[in-house]
């Protein structure tokens, strides 16, 4: 049971704890008596040491997504990852085409780096998912140009939950000679990957999703002479050339660890997440009034977004803060703005503001689940009791 | 920018346990404004003898600041006459609840629900 003041932590989709056992290794590799050296420096034991170490790790990180090791480049996080891919590509591709496709309802690493591009002189077709929170094969092939030179389209969506069919829009990108980009940071670990079945040339995927620790991702590059990247930072060559910058063992070692657990428990965890989810699920729905956001059957585990009819959005979210919710993706709750990927899934502004993000994880209990939809009911039934009937005309007759 | 836990303690309180909440039966004055699908709706009821406010009560759909305000307004029409709302100043109110500049169009929603009311009071004559 994870509580701070006693509220439950239903917000694995934002971020997770470090998982004890990968903060032990993370801890060998920070002060003097552990493998504290510079990875690069291979002049010395220690510093071969500490590289042994990152390789490991980068190996674990090509074990769960089916890639090889020498194809996975250490970044700060999925944002980073995603910032260059989309900029690696157009930046190398220019000759070639300015021609870039993605999704609406893309994290804002993708559609903010994308708008960038559009600056750069590159033009963008943002496609808006036709499947309910899914983009479809079809409509990546429909939009797919002979300029076209990326496409980038996320594994998971952050905010709802639900999976793209990536191997099959995948196979439209390969048979049109197109680069593929997926962001996985919502799935890897929560879902199967093999990135050669999927047909996936670059994969963003990040180490605090999975309890791993911050501040680290990697992104997977397709060992191929097209996939060549123009980086983004330059100093000192690392990773191939395309992401220089001196690694950070610990951080790494974490994220590896991190990766290795997800893939051994990953199908285990998959079925409780399954259950407890469908437990609150079924909870809230009997309030009546409840929607659930996104395609009903291909969704990871973990995340549950529904939107409550009749309660506004601030209130709901202020008497629910003895759970760690988010209203929309965590990245943008500090604005009031309607979420904009369940305002793209054609939800009303009312129904976007209304809705709550609940993602369970590692450390969630079936208690906490039942105390969450105790807490939820009895304030979804007090704020409603409050509001005004819809026809205040009529409540004056019956008055 | 305010984050969602950042209210006063009054917002917190009246928000909580919201007094004058409810619904008014029999012969009531009542009085609404805004609109649920832009984020705020408030109604009141007023029970008037003599064109002075008996009992009143609030509805509201809204952020915390409306059900707050909405709170408030309900609880001080008591023994006012309804159809003077000048004690009502969204600009007083703000400050008293701490409400931010950002939203004071929300308090002034609540403002017009109490203006509504009030332009249906029956007039002096009339009550005569």
């Amino acid at each position: 049971m994870i509580c701070s003041e006693d509220i439950i932590y239903l917000d694995y989709a934002a971020t997770t704890p470090v998982d004890d056992r990968v903060a032990k290794l993370m801890c060998e590799c920070m002060t003097r008596e552990g493998v504290y050296a510079n990875p690069a420096s291979r002049s010395h034991q220690l510093g071969r040491d500490a590289q042994g170490r990152v390789e490991l790790a980068r190996r674990e990180i090509a074990r769960l997504l089916g890639a090889c090791h020498t194809e996975v480049v250490w970044t700060s996080g999925a944002t980073e990852s995603d910032n260059l891919a989309l900029k690696g590509v157009a930046h190398s591709h220019m000759a070639r085409g300015r021609h870039v496709v993605t999704s609406k309802t893309e994290h804002k690493a993708v559609l903010d780096t994308a708008c960038q591009l559009q600056k750069e002189g590159c033009e963008v077709s943002y496609l808006v998912p036709a499947d309910e929170g899914r983009v479809t094969p079809e409509q990546v092939r429909e939009a797919i140009r002979d300029d076209t030179v990326l496409v980038s389209i996320m594994h998971v969506n952050n905010e709802t939950g639900v999976a793209s069919d990536i191997t099959a829009i995948g196979r439209e990108c390969r048979e049109r000679g197109v680069l593929f980009h997926v962001d996985a940071a919502q799935s890897a670990g929560k879902l199967p990957i093999d990135v050669d079945e999927m047909n996936v040339d670059l994969m963003s995927v990040s180490g605090h999703k999975v309890y791993g620790p911050k501040g680290i991702g990697a992104l997977y590059v397709r060992s191929d002479p097209s996939c060549w990247l123009e980086p983004i930072i330059h100093g000192g060559g690392h990773e191939r050339g395309m992401r220089s910058g001196t690694l950070p063992t610990h951080q790494i070692v974490g994220m590896g660890e991190a990766f290795r657990i997800a893939r051994e428990e990953m199908a285990a965890e998959a079925g409780r997440l399954a259950q407890l989810r469908d437990r609150l699920w079924t909870g809230l729905s009997h309030l009546g009034g409840v929607l659930l956001n996104g395609h009903r059957e291909s969704r990871i585990p973990g995340i549950l977004n529904v939107s409550f009819e009749g309660v506004e959005g601030e209130s709901l979210l202020f008497a629910l803060r003895e759970l760690a919710v988010s209203s929309g993706s965590a990245c943008t709750s500090a604005s009031r703005e309607s979420s904009y990927v369940l305002r793209a899934l054609g939800r009303s502004d009312q129904l976007a503001q209304s809705s709550i993000r609940f993602s369970i994880g590692r450390y969630t209990t079936g208690e906490e689940i039942d105390r969450a939809i105790r807490i939820v009911s009895r304030q979804v039934h007090r704020l409603r009791g409050l509001a005004p009937s819809k026809d205040l005309a009529g409540a004056r007759e019956a008055g | 920018m305010m984050d969602a836990l950042d209210y006063s303690q009054t917002v917190r309180e009246r928000f909580e346990r919201p007094v004058n909440a409810g619904r008014l039966l029999g012969n009531v004055v009542s009085g609404g404004a805004g609109d649920e699908s832009h984020g705020t709706r408030v109604e009141f009821d007023f029970r008037v003898r003599d064109g002075i406010v008996e009992e009143s009560v609030f509805r509201a759909y809204g952020c915390p600041h409306a059900i707050a305000a909405a709170s408030w307004v309900a609880e001080r029409a008591s023994g006012r006459p309804l159809r003077e709302t000048g004690w009502m100043d969204p600009i007083a109110l703000a400050e008293k609840l701490e409400v931010p500049e950002y939203k004071l169009g929300v308090l002034l929603v609540v403002q017009d629900a109490l203006r509504d009311a009030a332009s249906k009071a029956p007039k002096a004559r009339e009550q005569e």
